[in-house]
């Protein structure tokens, strides 16, 4: 071919053709990028669900709206490693109610001290007759229903003295689909418990229905379907609620127990079974500071349980409530959540 | 030199394999947490396991199963069975049905047949309410096979839903059957009952503890009287339940909680009416349903293999908890024509005989609410 001419068939061919090293480079890094991608693809739905789940910004339902606090990226009240004060919420999400206007059937006041590995779990009776922070005053178990995560955290908040930090809302279903994820819990159930009217709203298509359970007692394990109707039955407790608390926490113990074996490849199918059915002030990068810090508390009789039983509080209340002993429960509560 | 069109397609595929390749292998290395466990008859114990006497009666997601040299038999399908117990001549079996809203107590051959059905639990047909439906649990026979003893929901008042032991003939009706116990009310009540040859029966109590916390607690009881109030064997901070009789009749052995989330193995001498001190026999286990084997070689119990884990079956030699007592050395026999010396008298040291529990089975998860049987 002469000089400055059209290239030749086999110049061209020649041109399509790379060398060897770059070759390889070329597989190397197509090999890397697919691997990664293939590993995006496999933690995309879980990190969806934990987008969608944690950092919610709560404010309050008042004639004044006040932004309570938002997730990151602005500053968090904790401070690295400080202790701090979480509320959990549980409701029965069924459709007696719209989304999102659900009572609050569990509310736990969580105190955490990590420097010291102390956990301090104080249940809230779900019908303490208290002013609610949107106005009037009522169940404290409706507080989350008119106003949202913020109506329940200010109501916490004003009523207890207390500082939340931040709340964890869980529906039931989504405690069934958690633990049944997780492969079931191993607990002792206490007693016999025995319900002739226990609500069969879920999954059922008749919110208002019920059935008979029977939970046998003593070591076991638990199931999600059993373990909630472990913890949700209350008719045939003389306790009531104040019993339905106490087996809540223990299941809450039992849960975090079980959670200690979850490898991260479990997550996506985690987060399949809490979509929609949990929610979180707690921002993404905190939650993963806190999963190490959770991961270390391996000492189940140390958590401190308090229910408030009478004489903290007394039945005969407006429509059946509970009416708190102030003079009682605020020393108790400064006590362990300073 | 590689053309660029092979070099195209050779990365194309490579990406697809490494990408898939990735997610799949990311999806193997899950947790085996959420894994069923699986089905007795799919995976006896293993080879070189511990093979039990006799024959082992257990319940798993709702079916019996035999366990006997070594291997599973399914007795029953998955659909509610539970708490077998075996007739004192070990001729048959006792078992109970749950349903949605009631359960039944059957008597079955020791191969799973259904022989008859003892009670009948279910609401009537024009029955709207689902109160009008019963439980039967923990069902036992006497000595002579004739009176079925149980834990029976009546009487209930509303939401206030107890069990109570009763007693009724082999063959009769609920109406004929007799009150034994008065449960204390919200509490669960009376289960476990274990009639006893003199004619008193061993339960299991539920009650409110002492206060602050008045938690819920469990108590082994005795009554010698149909309608009596008994008395409890065991204290309100053992938190005891899950009573066995031993085989001679002269030991108890239980669980008990403290009023916590843990379960230790207990045993107690036992005369027919009165309990001796408890002997904590394994504490670092989550214990279910201490079993006597008929020869007395050991008890069986249900404990998870890992912490969190399915219930699996575990036997502890009966040295654990009664060790051999040393026998101790001959001293020397002078023969005649020897000195002996005088010397200090020698120490003699007997290392303790640790006997650990025997993993039996892995990878089930038998159901730990639920007795079990066992028969020579």
């Amino acid at each position: 071919m002469p000089l400055g001419g059209q290239p030749g068939r086999r110049a061209r061919a020649s041109r399509r053709r790379l060398k060897l090293s770059r070759s390889l480079v070329l597989a190397v890094l197509a090999v890397a990028l697919s691997s990664a991608a293939g590993g995006l693809a496999y933690f995309i739905p879980a990190a969806a669900t934990a987008i969608q789940a944690t950092g919610q910004i709560v404010s309050v339902a008042s004639p004044t709206p006040t932004i309570l606090f938002t997730p990151s990226p602005s500053p968090s009240p904790v401070t690295q490693g400080g202790p701090f004060t979480v509320l959990l919420l549980g409701s029965d999400d069924d459709s007696k109610f719209s989304s999102d206007h659900v009572l609050t059937q569990s509310m736990i006041l969580v105190r955490v001290v990590p420097a010291t590995k102390q956990v301090t779990m104080l249940s809230i009776p779900r019908d303490l007759w208290v002013p609610l922070s949107v106005g009037g005053t009522g169940k404290i178990d409706g507080a989350y229903s008119y106003g949202g995560a913020g109506a329940a955290i200010a109501t916490v908040a004003r009523n207890f003295g207390v500082h939340v930090d931040d709340y964890v809302w869980v529906g039931l279903l989504g405690l069934i689909k958690v633990i049944d994820a997780i492969g079931g819990i191993d607990m002792v159930t206490t007693n016999p418990v025995m319900d002739d009217y226990y609500p069969q709203d879920i999954n059922s298509g008749d919110p208002y229905g019920y059935q008979r359970i029977a939970v046998m007692a003593g070591p076991q394990h638990l199931d999600g379907t059993h373990a909630l109707q472990y913890v949700r039955s209350r008719h045939n407790d003389l306790q009531s609620d104040f019993g339905r608390s106490r087996r809540q926490q223990q299941v809450l113990i039992a849960i975090r127990q079980k959670a200690k074996r979850v490898a991260p490849a479990d997550l996506p199918n985690l987060a399949a079974a809490i979509a929609g059915e949990l929610k979180t002030s707690i921002g993404l990068d905190r939650v993963a500071e806190l999963l190490p810090l959770a991961a270390s508390f391996d000492n189940p009789d140390a958590i401190q349980q308090i229910v408030l039983l009478p004489p903290y509080t007394h039945g005969g209340g407006p429509g059946g409530s509970v009416t708190a002993n102030w003079s009682l429960i605020l020393p108790l509560v400064h006590q362990y959540f300073p | 030199m590689i053309s660029r069109f092979l070099l195209a397609a050779g990365l194309a595929v490579l990406m697809v394999i490494s990408g898939f390749g990735s997610y799949l292998y990311l999806g193997t290395r899950q947790s085996k947490l959420a894994t069923p466990p699986q089905k007795p008859i799919a995976a006896s114990p293993r080879a070189q396991a511990y093979v039990l006497p006799g024959t082992l009666y257990l319940a798993q997601s709702g079916a019996l199963y035999s366990l006997s040299a070594g291997r599973f038999h399914q007795l029953t399908p998955e659909d509610g069975w539970m708490q077998p117990y075996l007739y004192p001549d070990g001729s048959s079996l006792l078992a109970v049905k749950r349903s949605g809203y009631h359960s039944d107590v059957f008597s079955l051959s020791r191969f799973g047949a259904v022989q008859a059905q003892l009670t009948n639990n279910a609401a009537g047909p024009r029955s709207y309410d689902t109160a009008d439906n019963h439980w039967s649990f923990y069902p036992r026979l006497t000595p002579d096979m004739r009176t079925l003893f149980m834990s029976y929901d009546e009487p209930k008042y509303g939401f206030d839903v107890n069990m109570s032991v009763w007693s009724m003939p082999v063959g009769g009706n609920i109406r004929q059957a007799r009150l034994w116990t008065y449960s204390n009310d919200y509490t669960g009540g009376d289960v476990e009952p274990i009639p006893l040859s003199n004619g008193a029966v061993l339960y299991t109590k539920y009650d409110y503890g002492d206060p602050p916390d008045n938690k819920l607690i469990a108590q082994l009881w005795i009554t010698t009287r149909a309608g009596t109030y008994g008395r409890a064997l065991t204290s309100i901070n053992d938190d005891c339940l899950e009573p066995a009789l031993s085989p001679n009749g002269r030991e108890l052995a239980m669980i008990c909680t403290h009023e916590k989330q843990i379960s230790h193995l207990v045993i107690a001498p036992f005369d027919g009416a009165n309990i001796g001190p408890l002997q904590e026999v394994i504490t670092d286990q989550l214990v279910a349903q201490p079993t006597w084997a008929p020869d007395g070689s050991g008890i069986a119990y249900l404990a998870p293999a890992e912490a969190n884990g399915p219930f699996q079956l575990w036997f502890l030699r009966k040295d654990a908890y009664h060790p051999p007592v040393p026998t101790p050395m001959p001293s020397p026999t002078p023969t005649p024509g020897t000195h002996l010396e005088r010397s200090p008298r020698p120490v003699l040291y007997y290392p303790p005989v640790v006997v650990k529990p025997i993993q039996v089975t892995s990878f089930l998860g038998f159901d730990a609410s639920s007795p079990l049987a066992w028969s020579n």
